[in-house]
């Protein structure tokens, strides 16, 4: 334990220096900002700015993106209350009520309950990280291949089976994904494959790429091709404040959202939907006044799902850092700016690269504070940006795309393959497939691939291997229950319902 | 949608075949994983098909926006991506940027039904594309050393 606080208080004294403290507010700011921004996610904006990876050292960038990252998850909720337009999954929910409370005149208290239920739940979050990694990072160095793989398998299907309305559009969503990580040179043998004789295709296809194609240019196009005629209003603002009954109201929800989001996060299977929407349901059963549920808004609806969210998002660390595997679309694109530094997140990374560990979470926790404050008293400042007129809005997020697709390898060849993707992103929010496989798929699938061969390696080509192990076998058995589970669940529903039909 | 995901995965098992598999220990080799991919694509694929003939997609949310895509507006759109594609290396990424920034806002103007913008509108969408991406390349180049193509090798534009 007192190591640990050492371990911390050395984050900090690396985090609070005057220069790294300049990049996390940069980062909360710009974070806010774009997190504001209707059709930018946190995901887009680290990877736009990805290319600084290759001038800014390693601990600065991470802080910087860590700020992104968190400041988005805030600046989001401002325009779900304000707009209704979700720019994430994990937001749809504070849409829901929030936006009902902000027409009828309490948009304040909605940013409030919002902004602080973030700050408390994300400071809570921080502090079990900081606990329980190092214990699962001890944990997993004792892993082997085919006990990763096995847990990269479980991430695959949570990702893709469970999180999305339908198992087959999500698995064809990540058989993409993997399709477009196998191009390049294969991890192991050096074996080239699918590069067609493009030089650019050697390197694999960059995340970044994916990323910003899908989601920043698939939203540019999309909005020009259909949403072109359907106009958003805006709700006005009132003083951003809460009573003394709505403080009240909120703080056990804040606390409920934190415990129900950690846990969803923190288990490599991730996605923040699920905890938001089971908080709202709990709230819902809970709420003293479940009237207002749907109808006026209700506080809790809001301080719930947000505060899950939040503790969701700050949890998905716990599997990125001492594990290695991603399970979130940002979480996806964090992997990769480590990768651009030749630093692979996973067991070893506590005792490797220990100061930038430490020095990553500490600056979650002066972020958490920076950003109550960017938000709260400066929310009216944030809401200035929404009345940037869209085309303006989403020409220029063309540009901020060019950069950093083109600045990550210097190739205009980029540039076409994110026009590409952008019209897969256009197509895939059409006919309603999750995206987030996708990009999953694209950078775990080939460290996914090298597991797997590594471990059918140690075990002579045999199969058998995945089964002889205790571990490996007990999650491959979670794997199909997660892909079995919800099935049989429904089957009981539904023959429960037929069979209730007759009687009543 | 699902004609697409099988021709995927058919382009993709033409690829494999010349993925020779040099298995080593492992018993797999590097073409193995494409061959999963494939196998999971077509079935993908025909399920997709399957649930389109039969009555469309299961547990679809509803697309936001107009039910008819604005083809004229996407047209514009792409064009400024695909000009500047095409010309950042040549003119460099300011100029190019800013081609791209005027023909997106024309398309996107377009698509609320506004006028697209006669020679005024279209000066003034070129300075705010200036405007907008000059500072981002000087932060780049000047600030963060990051080489970014320009139509001089000052760094300036």
């Amino acid at each position: 334990m007192a190591e640990l606080w050492n371990l911390l208080l050395g984050g900090f004294a690396t985090a609070a220096t005057p220069i790294n403290l300049m990049w996390a507010f940069l980062g909360c700011a710009i974070g806010t900002g774009i997190g504001v921004l209707p059709g930018l996610g946190p995901a887009v904006t680290v990877a736009m700015l990805l290319p600084i990876t290759a001038q800014v050292e390693p601990t600065a960038s991470m802080i910087f993106f860590a700020g992104i990252y968190y400041g988005a998850m805030y600046g989001g909720s401002t325009t779900s209350i304000l707009l209704n337009t979700p720019g994430e999954t994990g937001t749809m929910v504070t849409a829901l009520e929030g936006f009902k409370m902000a027409k009828n005149g309490r948009a304040g208290a909605a940013l409030a309950t919002s902004a602080i239920g973030s700050f408390v739940a994300g400071t809570i979050a921080t502090v079990l990280v900081t606990l329980f990694s190092p214990i699962v990072a001890d944990f997993a160095v004792k892993l082997g291949p085919p006990e990763y793989f096995c847990l990269m398998l479980l991430a695959f299907t949570t990702v893709s089976a469970v999180l999305g309305r339908s198992t087959l559009r999500g698995m064809t969503a990540l058989f993409i994904g993997i399709a477009m990580g196998t191009v390049g040179i294969d991890q192991i043998t050096g074996q080239v494959r699918y590069a067609a004789g493009i030089p650019e295709f050697l390197d694999g296809v960059e995340v970044v790429l994916v990323a910003v194609g899908l989601f920043a240019v698939g939203e540019a196009m999309y909005t020009a091709l259909y949403e072109g005629r359907s106009t958003a209003q805006m709700n006005r603002m009132g003083t951003v404040h809460m009573t003394r009954a709505e403080w009240r109201r909120s703080w056990p929800a804040w606390l409920r959202g934190t415990a129900i989001g950690f846990p969803f996060g923190a288990i490599p299977a991730g996605g923040s939907e699920i905890p938001t929407f089971l908080s709202y349901a709990t709230e819902r059963k809970l709420s003293k006044m479940p009237e207002e549920f749907g109808t006026t808004g209700a506080i809790e609806g809001v301080a719930g799902p947000e505060a899950a969210n939040n503790a969701a998002v700050t949890a998905t660390l716990v599997p990125l850092l001492t594990l290695g595997i991603p399970t979130s679309v940002t979480a996806a694109i964090l992997l990769s700016a480590l990768q651009n530094y030749g630093i692979q997140p996973g067991p070893q990374l506590f005792t490797t690269s220990s100061a930038l560990v430490w020095a990553l979470i500490a600056s979650l926790y002066i972020g958490n504070v920076m950003l109550l404050i960017l938000n709260l008293p400066l929310v009216g400042l944030w809401v200035k940006l929404l009345e940037i007129p869209r085309p303006q809005l989403y020409a220029g997020i063309l540009i901020f795309a060019t950069v950093g697709v083109y600045g990550m390898r210097q190739s205009a060849f980029d540039l076409f393959l994110m026009y590409g993707a952008g019209m897969l992103g256009v197509a895939m929010r059409r006919f309603d497939f999750p995206t987030a496989p996708v990009i999953v798929g694209l950078i775990l699938g080939p460290l996914a691939e090298a597991q797997m061969r590594n471990a059918l390696s140690i075990g002579e080509g045999k199969w058998g291997v995945f089964f002889e192990r205790p571990l490996a076998t007990g999650l491959l058995a979670c794997v199909v229950a997660v892909l079995v589970l919800p099935r049989l669940i429904r089957l009981r529903k539904r023959s429960a319902e037929a069979a209730g039909t007759p009687t009543a | 949608m699902g004609a697409g995901v099988i021709a995927i995965a058919l382009a993709m098992a033409w690829g494999a075949v010349s993925i020779p598999s040099q298995s080593g220990y492992a018993g797999v080799g590097p073409n193995f994983l494409p061959w999963v991919v494939v196998v999971g694509l077509l079935l993908c694929g025909a399920w997709l098909v399957w649930q389109a003939w039969s009555g469309g997609f299961r547990d679809m949310d509803e697309p936001s926006g107009a039910a008819h895509g604005d083809w004229r507006a996407i047209a514009w759109v792409s064009a400024g991506i695909l000009a500047n594609a095409a010309l950042i290396t040549t003119i460099g990424f300011v100029l190019s940027c800013a081609l791209c920034f005027v023909l997106a806002v024309r398309g996107l103007r377009g698509s609320e039904g506004k006028p697209e913008g006669g020679l005024r509108q279209t000066a003034i969408d070129a300075a705010i594309g200036f405007a907008l991406s000059a500072p981002v390349y000087w932060m780049f180049t000047k600030v963060l050393n990051i080489n970014l193509p320009g139509i001089t090798g000052t760094g300036w534009i």
